[in-house]
C-alpha cells in the first residue's frame, strides 16, 4: 500500500503543501471526469443504461467502503448493513409517510452513520482487528438481514414496493423508465461523494486516519485520538454507502431483505475497491467501471458470439465462470488493484 | 512459463475455431415480420435447472406456433424468443427485462421467483409492455394495481383456500372426518400467506388447525424437531408448505417416526408432485398427497407436448415449464385476437382473452380478472402411488383412485 508517503504526512501536524496541490489536481480530474461521463447516455445504447446505473451504484458503495477499509484500515465485510439501512429508510419513509426520497436519503445517511459508529465502537472497544473485525461486521450485517426478515413494519420477507406514480416527479425522484435523470442523479451523487472523500483524505482528520491505519500505536503516542478519528471515518463511510442504498431503492422501486442486507451486497461493495485499488481515490471508480459492466458484456458476448465462439451460444452460466476467472486473474496479477498497479508502474 | 501459457492459449483458441466450424452457423437474424417475446428466467445460479427448463418450455411453444403458420391475423408473422437471464436476482432481472424491451420485445414471460417478478412487473408497467407471469405465487405482485401483468397460476391465498376445500371433499368422499391438522410451513411470504388462507378456510369448514410449526428455509438440514412438534397435538393430517429440499426432509422425518396419522398433505409444495420426488424420497414418498397447480395429465395435448419436450431436451417437462409454454400461448392468442403487435393493444387483447383447452388442470378456460389473475386457476390433488405421481382429485382429472387414509 502507500505506506511510505502517508506515514510521513501523518507525523506533520498539518498536511503539507504537496497534499493541498494533490487535492487540487484530484478535484480537477473529478470535474473533467464528470463532464465526460455526463454525455455518456447520449452515446450509450438504451439497453446499456440500466448497466450504467448499476455501475454507478456500485461505485458509490465502493467509495464508501474504501474510506473505512482502504484509508481507515478497518476491513469491513458487512457493508450491506449500512447499504440496507439507507435502502429501507427511503422505502419505509416513502410508503408510510410519503416523504420525498431526497430527504429520506439524508435521513438514511445519518441513521446509517449512527449505526456504523455504534457497531465500530463496539468492535474497536473490544480490540477486534483484522479478520476478527471483518467477521464481526459480517455478523452484524447478517443480524440486520434476520431482523429485516422478521420485522412486521418492514413487511418481513416480502420487502417494500415503491408505488409507481402516473407521472414523472422530481420530488419523488420518479421518471420514465429510460429517462437520463436515472443516470445523471447517481452520477451527481458519485461526484459529490468522491469530492467529499478527496477533501477528507487530504484533511487533517483524514491524514490522522491514515496514520492510524499504518501504525495505531505510533499515532496514539503522538497524541492522536485513535478511536475518535476511526469513528469519524466509519461514520462518513457508512453515510456514503447508505446513499447508494437509498438510490438503489428509488431506481429499482423495490427492496427486500436479500437486496438490502444480503451477503452479495457486502461483496459488491468491496470488490470494486479491491479490484481497482484500495486506499486510492480513483481505485474504487476504476474497479466499478470494470466490474459493473463485466458480467453484462460477457453475457452479451455469449448471446451473440463472434463466429469462432458460436458454439458457446446459449451456454448459460458461462458468463459467471468467466467473470470469476477474470476476477482471480486481476487479483493474482495486479495485487494492488488495477489503478494501484498502473500508478506504481507509472511512477517507476 | 509465459511461453507455456501463450501456447496453451493458442491451443484453446484453435480448438474454439475448429468446434465453431463443425457446429456451423446459427440463425440469429430477425426479419422485419418476426415478433419478439422476451423471456426472463434464472438461467444461471442456484435455480438454473428449473429456469433452463422453463426457458426451453417457452422456446418449444414458439417453435410449435411458428410451425403451425405463425400468427394468422398478422399475415403469418413468426415469433422469436429472446432470452434474459435473471441470475436469480431481482436487480439483474430488472435490467434484463429493460434490455429485452429495448431490443424490441412486445411482451415478456417469466420469472419463477416472486421478488424478481415484482421488479420485472414494475418494468413492464412503466414500459407499457405486457408481462405474462408463468410461475410466481405471491399475492402481492398483482395487488399493486398494475395494468400490464397477468398470472396464469393460482396465487398463494387461493391455493391455501382450495387446499382446505379439497381436503374436506376428499375426506367426505372417503367416509372420513378430519378434526385437527398440524401445519408445517416455511417462514416468509410464501409459506405464511398459504397458511393464513388455509387456516381461515379450514376453520370455516370445521377443521381445527391445532398447531403451526414454521422453519427457516436457510440452513434447514433436518425436520425431525418440526415433525415431532407437529405430532404433539395428535393431528389427523399433517399439512406442509415449502420448497423441494425442505419438504423432502419433512417426508423423510415423517417416515422415520411412522406416526398414527391419516395423511401427509402438501399444499403448494415444491417437492411432493415433482417427478424426481418419488426417487429422492423412496419409501417415504409413498401415499403423500399434494394439492398444487399441475399440468393436466388427462389432456392429450399436454401429453403430446411433454413427449416432444422430453425427446428434444432429454428431461422431464415439469409443471413450471408447461406454464412457460402456456404463457407463450397466451401471448400468441393475444396477438391473434388483437391482430396487432403493438404492446398496448396486445395488453388489451390479453385482458379480454378466453383461452379454452388450457394445458394445466384448471376448472375452466384461462380468463383474467381486473387484477390480471386467471379466474379459473385451480389446484388439483396428486398422490404418490407405487413410485408414480398420479392425479387423484377432483375425479374429472383423476388418473388413479385416491387412497385415503394413505396408510403410511
Amino acid at each position: 500500500m502507500t505506506k511510505v508517503d502517508t506515514s510521513r504526512r501523518a507525523v506533520a501536524p498539518r498536511a503539507p503543501r504537496t497534499s493541498q496541490s494533490g487535492a487540487r489536481r484530484q478535484y480537477m480530474y473529478l470535474t473533467i471526469g464528470l463532464a465526460v461521463f455526463f454525455f455518456l447516455p447520449f452515446v450509450l445504447p438504451e439497453s446499456a443504461q440500466p448497466v450504467a446505473v448499476r455501475t454507478l451504484i456500485f461505485a458509490i458503495m465502493a467509495v464508501g467502503w474504501n474510506l473505512m477499509s482502504g484509508y481507515g484500515g478497518m476491513f469491513s465485510f458487512g457493508h450491506a448493513a449500512f447499504f440496507g439501512v439507507g435502502a429501507y429508510t427511503v422505502a419505509f419513509l416513502l410508503t408510510e409517510y410519503g416523504i420525498s426520497p431526497w430527504i429520506s436519503m439524508i435521513v438514511g445517511a445519518i441513521l446509517s452513520a449512527g449505526v456504523g459508529v455504534l457497531i465500530a465502537y463496539m468492535c474497536l472497544r473490544y480490540k477486534l482487528a483484522g479478520s476478527y473485525f471483518a467477521l464481526a461486521t459480517f455478523a452484524f450485517a447478517q443480524m440486520f438481514l434476520l431482523i429485516a426478515q422478521g420485522a412486521e413494519f418492514l413487511n418481513k420477507t416480502e420487502g417494500i414496493n415503491i408505488p409507481l406514480l402516473p407521472q414523472e416527479s422530481w420530488v419523488m425522484m420518479q421518471f420514465d423508465q429510460n429517462s437520463y435523470y436515472y443516470y445523471w442523479i447517481p452520477l451527481g451523487l458519485l461526484a459529490i461523494v468522491v469530492a467529499v472523500s478527496i477533501y477528507y483524505v487530504n484533511s487533517r482528520a483524514g491524514q490522522f486516519t491514515q496514520a492510524i491505519r499504518d501504525d495505531a500505536i505510533a499515532a496514539e503516542s503522538l497524541g492522536i485520538n485513535v478511536m475518535r478519528y476511526r469513528l469519524i471515518t466509519v461514520a462518513l463511510s457508512c453515510a456514503i454507502t447508505a446513499i447508494a442504498g437509498a438510490y438503489y431503492t428509488q431506481y429499482y422501486l423495490f427492496v427486500g431483505p436479500e437486496q438490502a442486507f444480503g451477503l452479495h451486497v457486502s461483496i459488491d461493495a468491496l470488490i470494486p475497491a479491491v479490484i481497482g485499488g484500495m486506499g486510492t481515490i480513483w481505485g474504487p471508480l476504476v474497479g466499478a467501471a470494470v466490474m459493473g459492466p463485466l458480467s453484462e458484456v460477457i453475457a452479451g458476448l455469449l448471446r451473440n458470439p463472434p463466429p469462432f465462439l458460436e458454439f458457446l451460444q446459449g451456454r448459460s452460466g458461462l458468463d459467471v465462470a468467466v467473470y470469476a476467472v477474470l476476477l482471480i486473474a486481476i487479483v493474482v496479477f495486479m495485487p494492488k488493484g488495477i489503478f494501484g498497479t498502473i500508478r506504481d508502474r507509472w511512477r517507476k | 512459463m509465459t511461453k507455456r501459457i501463450l501456447s496453451a492459449a493458442a491451443i484453446v483458441v484453435a480448438m474454439f475455431g475448429v468446434t465453431a466450424c463443425s457446429t456451423g452457423g446459427g440463425d440469429t437474424a430477425s426479419a422485419a415480420d418476426t415478433i419478439m417475446i422476451g423471456s426472463v428466467h434464472p438461467l444461471s445460479g442456484g435455480l438454473a435447472g428449473v429456469g433452463g427448463l422453463m426457458n426451453d418450455g417457452a422456446k418449444l411453444a414458439i417453435e410449435d406456433i411458428n410451425a403451425a403458420g405463425g400468427i394468422e391475423s398478422l399475415d403469418g408473422a413468426l415469433l422469436e424468443l429472446i432470452d434474459g437471464d435473471s441470475q436469480g436476482s431481482a436487480e439483474t432481472g430488472q435490467s434484463e427485462a429493460q434490455r429485452l424491451i429495448s431490443a424490441g420485445a412486445v411482451a415478456l414471460v417469466g420469472t419463477y421467483q416472486s421478488d424478481v417478478t415484482q421488479n420485472v412487473a414494475s418494468v413492464a408497467e412503466r414500459a407499457k409492455v405486457p408481462l405474462v407471469i408463468d410461475v410466481a405465487v405471491d399475492d402481492k405482485i398483482l395487488s399493486q394495481g398494475y395494468q400490464y401483468s397477468f398470472r396464469i397460476q393460482p396465487d398463494a391465498s387461493s391455493m391455501g383456500q382450495s387446499g382446505a376445500n379439497e381436503l374436506v371433499a376428499m375426506a367426505a368422499a372417503s367416509d372420513l372426518t378430519i378434526n385437527t391438522v398440524s401445519y408445517i410451513h416455511i417462514e416468509g411470504a410464501f409459506g405464511g400467506s398459504v397458511f393464513e388462507a388455509f387456516k381461515a378456510e379450514a376453520e370455516g369448514l370445521g377443521i381445527t388447525v391445532a398447531k403451526e410449526v414454521t422453519y427457516s428455509g436457510t440452513n434447514f438440514s433436518d425436520a425431525t424437531t418440526q415433525v415431532a412438534d407437529a405430532l404433539t397435538v395428535n393431528p389427523d393430517v399433517i399439512v406442509v408448505t415449502g420448497y423441494f429440499p425442505d419438504n423432502l426432509l419433512v417426508a423423510q422425518a415423517v417416515k422415520a417416526m411412522s406416526p398414527d396419522i391419516k395423511a401427509v398433505y402438501g399444499i403448494a409444495s415444491g417437492a411432493f408432485d415433482d417427478s424426481s420426488f418419488p426417487t429422492s424420497a423412496g419409501e417415504a414418498a409413498s401415499g403423500i398427497l399434494s394439492a398444487n397447480y399441475h399440468y393436466s395429465a388427462t389432456s392429450d395435448r399436454a401429453a403430446d407436448i411433454r413427449t416432444r419436450f422430453e425427446a428434444k431436451y432429454g428431461k422431464a417437462m415439469e409443471t413450471s415449464a408447461m406454464l412457460s409454454y402456456q404463457a407463450v400461448e397466451v401471448i400468441a392468442a393475444g396477438l391473434e385476437e388483437g391482430a396487432s403487435a403493438d404492446p398496448v393493444e396486445l395488453r388489451d387483447a390479453i385482458s379480454g382473452l378466453s383461452l379454452e383447452d388450457p394445458l394445466l388442470a384448471f376448472k375452466g378456460p384461462i380468463e383474467f380478472d381486473e387484477r390480471g389473475q386467471n379466474k379459473n386457476a385451480s389446484v388439483i390433488v396428486m398422490q404418490v402411488q407405487d413410485g408414480v405421481i398420479q392425479q387423484v382429485y377432483p375425479i374429472d382429472f383423476a388418473t388413479a383412485d385416491l387412497v385415503f387414509p394413505t396408510g403410511q
